[in-house]
């Protein structure tokens, strides 16, 4: 059941929101000790939050499309006296004393917040095989990860556990759950959804965004969560868009770039094939598909990777003596970026803002990048390489060798389902559209998944 | 190449002998990929790192 179903439901009194959380629990019940996906679960707060929500609606109040709808926060996200651990031993028992933005908001709009997702610790990494609170598995395929490092939400979501999960999204952390698990994750545009109470991995390159089971249900999360807040300084008063359009099922005016360099490299031939015929599906509902040649995305990549690291590692800094608590990845990730130079971070900097206006004109001539996500299916749980064309690519770089450039540039980019690989695995879509067209970006999603009908989420 | 880990010395970064195995070839990718970018940069390239002062804060 998809968000837009269930409001259906809900606003015709054939369900209560009470039923649908208690529905929501029980499934989380059942399916955690097998998926993992939930660090804590906040089942009390959830039943108080359910109950007020079936008695504003009865009183005539409706807080709009989320309004008692079980939902998922990333254990990132602070929530007021619930423990927010950042998936790491260090913040294990951290309990804020206020909510992140996002969580004022969904909560403002009426979402019951049922629990907290796992991840990949401190959301430095792909797979959400943590350590500390054990890995997130897949509902495809339990041998295989759920992606990361917002895996917990993608678990979540494909499970049917919540309606929506959100995730952030540093370097892929947000599309490549999506695409592991078979769901919707978008990415909005650097500035458009506040950062405000969530704890950061990189000052500049964190971004938050829900996870769902359709496009039209991403477009209601992130009308409820998007919008100008002056506690996050990078935060935009760019207009909110209009994120739930009626027409969503012609492309007619839009220019779909199609790379004809580096996004068709290395990968699965079945990534390949299923991005191309969602290319051809674009072109016959009236969009206009343009061969284009990228910026060096390889190189904007090892710019992402050197900011990244700097900005990871100062931010933990304090805690790097406690070497023993964290995971050896993770301890990995961080001690690069201590051996990096001061000088390779500013010049990072200095090259972020040239391979911005490389893009910028790259957008002159489409509306919106088709890419996969990733160019494999999930990998196994502790599988550390791929293998392409006789070569060897590390787990991490390989799954975030699509996403990580569109992180540095700041544009927003979905993660749609498209296909599976021939072991059954779910495949993603990625359209990258320009500074904040997300309406754009969800309205091509939506026209795709109108024409080629959503996928069919595996029975638990 | 850079001496990873005489930096790592100098600087008492604390990482054990055991993880250099991994750790070096990694940073010596990373400096391989990223030293000839650098010869890109216009000279009055300004880096990407946002900071704003709001005249009605103290």
């Amino acid at each position: 059941m998809t968000i837009l179903e269930a409001v259906r439901l809900l606003r015709t009194k054939k369900v209560s929101s009470v039923e649908l959380t208690q529905l929501s629990l029980h499934r989380i019940a059942r399916l955690n000790p097998r998926l993992n996906a939930f660090i804590t679960v906040t089942e009390e707060r959830a039943l108080s939050r359910a109950r007020q929500a079936d008695e504003e609606l009865a009183r005539g109040i409706d807080r709009g499309l989320l309004h008692g709808l079980p939902v998922a926060v990333k254990d990132v996200f602070s929530t007021k006296g619930v423990r927010t651990t950042c998936g790491s031993k260090i913040f294990a028992g951290f309990v804020p004393e206020r909510d992140a933005a996002v969580v004022e908001r969904l909560e403002a709009g009426g979402a019951v917040i049922v629990g907290k997702t796992n991840m990949h610790e401190l959301a430095f990494g792909v797979t959400s095989n943590n350590p500390h609170f054990g890995p997130v598995r897949n509902p495809w395929n339990l041998d295989r990860v759920a992606g990361g490092s917002s895996g917990g939400s993608g678990a979540a979501v494909a499970a049917g556990m919540v309606f929506m999960a959100m995730g952030s999204d540093t370097g892929g952390s947000i599309r490549i759950p999506a695409s592991f698990c078979g769901v919707t994750g978008l990415k909005p545009t650097f500035g458009r959804v506040s950062r405000f109470g969530v704890m950061p991995l990189d000052f500049s390159l964190d971004h938050m965004g829900p996870l769902t089971r359709s496009v039209r249900d991403a477009a209601v999360a992130l009308s409820v969560i998007a919008g100008y807040d002056a506690r996050d300084e990078t935060s935009s008063r760019d207009p909110v868009g209009n994120y739930l359009a009626e027409d969503n099922t012609s492309m007619r005016s839009v220019r779909v770039g199609v790379p004809t360099n580096y996004y068709f490299e290395k990968l699965d031939p079945a990534a390949e094939r299923s991005v191309r015929q969602a290319a051809k599906v674009a072109g016959e509902l009236g969009a206009e598909i343009v061969e284009v040649t990228v910026p060096d995305i390889a190189a904007i990549n090892v710019i992402g990777r050197v900011i990244l690291h700097a900005e990871a590692a100062a931010l933990m800094e304090p805690y790097l003596r406690r070497r023993e608590d964290f995971g050896p990845d993770v301890l990995a990730l961080l001690d690069q970026g201590r051996l990096l130079a001061a000088t390779d971070y500013v010049n990072a900097q200095r090259l972020r803002r040239l391979k911005l206006q490389e893009f910028i004109r790259l957008f002159a001539d489409v509306d919106c990048l088709f890419t996969p996500t990733t160019p494999t299916a999930a990998p196994r749980l502790g599988q550390a390489w791929f293998e392409f064309e006789g070569e060897k690519e590390d787990v991490r770089l390989s799954s975030t060798r699509f996403v990580r450039a569109v992180n540095v540039i700041g544009f927003p980019a979905i993660s749609v389902p498209c296909g599976l690989d021939a072991d059954g695995m779910p495949l993603g879509l990625q359209i990258i559209g320009g500074p904040f067209q997300e309406a754009l970006i969800l309205r091509v999603a939506s026209a795709l998944e109108t024409a080629s009908g959503r996928l069919r989420l595996p029975e638990l | 190449m850079k001496n990873w880990r005489l930096i790592a010395s100098g600087m008492n970064l604390g990482i054990p002998e055991t993880n250099w195995e991994l750790l070096a070839p990694v940073m010596d990718d990373l400096e391989a990929a990223f030293r000839p970018l650098i010869s890109l940069i216009p000279f009055e390239t300004e880096p990407a790192v946002i900071f704003q002062l709001f005249p009605h804060l103290p």
